[in-house]
């Protein structure tokens, strides 16, 4: 059962064709990675998943809903209810504490719930550090922040952007993980990246080259391939 | 845990995990609410103030003798004084008779010399006032005429009006027949530059033994603490009441004092405005700062999930606090301010005004909330796209 699926979808500022006719579908529990080279589209594709662009043309189906033709405030609620959102920046409130910070989404979708955010810090390791604000943290842990907050209200979707991009390494694995167990448990997760081993994590990659989606299957080559690049 | 307190968590932890920025708008708010509280305190106790410094002008009331009557008992005046209902600050009678001295006619005032000299502190005196039975003090002019100096006797003749209606002979020192004479002694020569310097001045006592009858006054001259409106009704109803008291306002001093307070009010009123629009500015330029600082935080909450609306409560919340602190404080400050001002133009204390902590506050707030409501609105306009990509 697909949970996200893109039909004809095409992103037009001026003469620019920031995405062509992209096409892609997304199941249920599935683990994608979205990769591909600067200006490919990538982030164009995250905003309109994530409710917070739409489209100039084409249908983007989110549980059966054309997020499309919904208005901003229709989008605002769908970002609230369905998706978790991860940054490579991680966006914590500098002046709120780790808990605080997991609570304000938990704000925003129903009601603030100390215990639950305590859990949610737990499960990413960071009890401990429950009261510390972020200038306190490391980039690892305040990523780990950050997944704690994307997780706190069950979404259907965790959307991923660059989530290992300013972390080290060992730092990155302790994120992968965390994406296996939310994968093993069945949640829908989609990162947008230009790691190879990211990517490589992932069941499945596609990728985009000029806002066209040029390979979309479970080999992992591109990532490979750019990771070499890079390299 | 209830949504609003993690909304207060939140609005309080802004503040005051982020002081340096918020604290630009708080002293903004507390100066500008010191200065309007304290303004209002003054503004609100200035007319007592005015009226106890309006006092060393002299009398804002005067009684005369009606139509009907040539003089006014003390027992009527004392009558009159009781219809009026705003305190009367003092009350002086005068008793004015023609005398003589060598022939050579002059007004003699008998009066309650410590109470008008208490009330006329333009009055120049080289000398002392009579302390003594038997002292005069005499105008300038008159001490010139008469070449008088501090020490020197002087004798004043009287005549009782029936001796003089009678008179019908001169004895044989030429001296009309009923005449009272009484030897004098000028404790002082009086100064003022006005009317008074055409007077002799000797206590109610002495008058009433130079008269030898119980005194009738001329004038009653009262300072009442009552504005112009209040003052004529005042006089009206001792016009009804006792008939014969004739009251008259003293326009010189009720207008001036009207005058003077209606030119206050409108400064304080003016000085009000300006810190308002001081305030305001310093507010809402403050508050555009904290958006534009906070615009990936704004953008992130919008990520989240926050609506427009919540975005403006968030950030009106953290205003209104702001608001509420400074107008907290600046009451109390204000009432400092409001007391240095009284002690050192008015030279009296003033009374702290327990209501004027809610009102500087609701202002406070009032104001706050204007200055925020255009810098909140931008906020909600911020895209929420911006958290992504590091931007």
């Amino acid at each position: 059962m697909s949970l996200l699926e893109l039909k004809n979808v095409y992103k037009i500022y001026g003469d620019l064709h920031a995405l062509d006719d992209v096409n892609m579908k997304i199941d249920v529990g599935e683990w994608v990675a979205i990769m591909g080279p600067s200006g490919s589209g990538k982030s164009t594709v995250m905003n309109i998943i994530g409710c917070m662009d739409s489209p100039t043309k084409g249908q983007v189906l989110l549980d059966g809903v054309d997020i499309a033709s919904v208005s901003s405030k229709g989008l605002t609620d769908i970002r609230r209810d369905k998706i978790g959102l991860i940054f490579q920046q991680f966006h914590l409130i500098n002046y709120l504490t780790a808990l605080e910070n997991v609570m304000v989404a938990q704000y925003y979708h129903s009601m603030p719930d100390e215990k639950e955010a305590l859990e949610a810090l737990d499960r990413v390791g960071l009890a401990d550090r429950a009261k510390h604000l972020p200038s306190q943290l490391s980039g690892g842990e305040q990523q780990r922040v950050c997944v704690a907050r994307a997780l706190i209200n069950h979404p259907e979707l965790i959307l991923a952007d660059e989530p290992t991009g300013n972390l080290d390494e060992a730092n990155e694995k302790i994120v992968l993980d965390l994406f296996r167990q939310l994968h093993d448990e069945g949640t829908t997760l989609i990162v947008v990246t230009h790691d190879a081993e990211v990517g490589a994590a992932a069941e499945r990659v596609i990728t985009l080259e000029y806002g066209k989606v040029t390979s979309e299957n479970g080999d992992t080559s591109f990532g490979k391939a750019a990771r070499k690049d890079v390299v | 845990m209830k949504r609003s307190t993690m909304y207060f968590r939140m609005i309080t932890a802004s503040i005051a995990r982020r002081k340096s920025r918020m604290l630009v708008a708080l002293l903004a708010v507390t100066v500008g609410a010191t200065i309007l509280a304290g303004l209002v305190m003054v503004y609100y106790d200035m007319p007592r103030q005015m009226g106890e410094q309006f006092l060393a002008y002299g009398a804002n009331m005067i009684f005369v003798p009606s139509a009907e009557s040539d003089g006014m008992t003390i027992e009527e005046i004392q009558d009159a004084i009781d219809e009026i209902d705003a305190g009367v600050e003092s009350d002086i009678e005068y008793c004015y008779e023609s005398a003589t001295i060598n022939d050579a006619p002059i007004i003699v005032t008998g009066c309650d010399l410590g109470k008008t000299y208490a009330t006329s502190p333009y009055w120049q005196i080289d000398g002392e006032l009579p302390s003594a039975p038997g002292e005069v003090l005499v105008g300038l002019e008159q001490a010139e005429f008469f070449s008088l100096k501090v020490g020197d006797t002087v004798p004043i003749a009287y005549l009782p009006p029936d001796a003089a209606a009678v008179a019908n002979g001169v004895n044989l020192n030429g001296e009309i027949e009923g005449k009272v004479f009484q030897d004098f002694t000028v404790s002082g020569i009086l100064d003022t530059g006005g009317s008074e310097e055409g007077y002799f001045f000797i206590s109610a006592e002495d008058m009433e033994s130079l008269i030898g009858a119980e005194l009738t006054y001329d004038v009653a001259e009262l300072r009442v603490n009552a504005d112009a409106q209040e003052l004529q009704e005042a006089a009206d109803k001792i016009s009804d009441a006792v008939p014969g008291v004739s009251p008259q306002l003293v326009k010189r001093i009720t207008e001036s004092q009207t005058t003077v307070l209606s030119k206050l009010s409108a400064l304080v009123l003016l000085v009000t405005i300006i810190t308002l629009a001081l305030i305001m500015i310093t507010v809402a330029t403050t508050m555009t700062a904290v958006v534009t600082e906070r615009r990936r935080e704004i953008g992130l909450r919008k990520a989240l999930g926050a609506s427009d609306g919540s975005i403006m409560l968030e950030f009106m919340g953290e205003g209104l606090l702001i608001g509420f602190i400074g107008g907290l404080l600046g009451s109390f400050l204000g009432f400092g301010f409001a007391y240095l001002v009284s002690t050192n133009v008015f030279n009296s204390t003033i009374t702290f005004l327990p209501a004027l902590i809610p009102i500087t506050i609701i202002v406070a707030l009032a104001v706050t909330a204007l200055a925020c409501i255009l810098p909140v609105r931008n906020a909600t306009k911020v895209d929420p796209a911006l958290v992504l990509k590091g931007e």
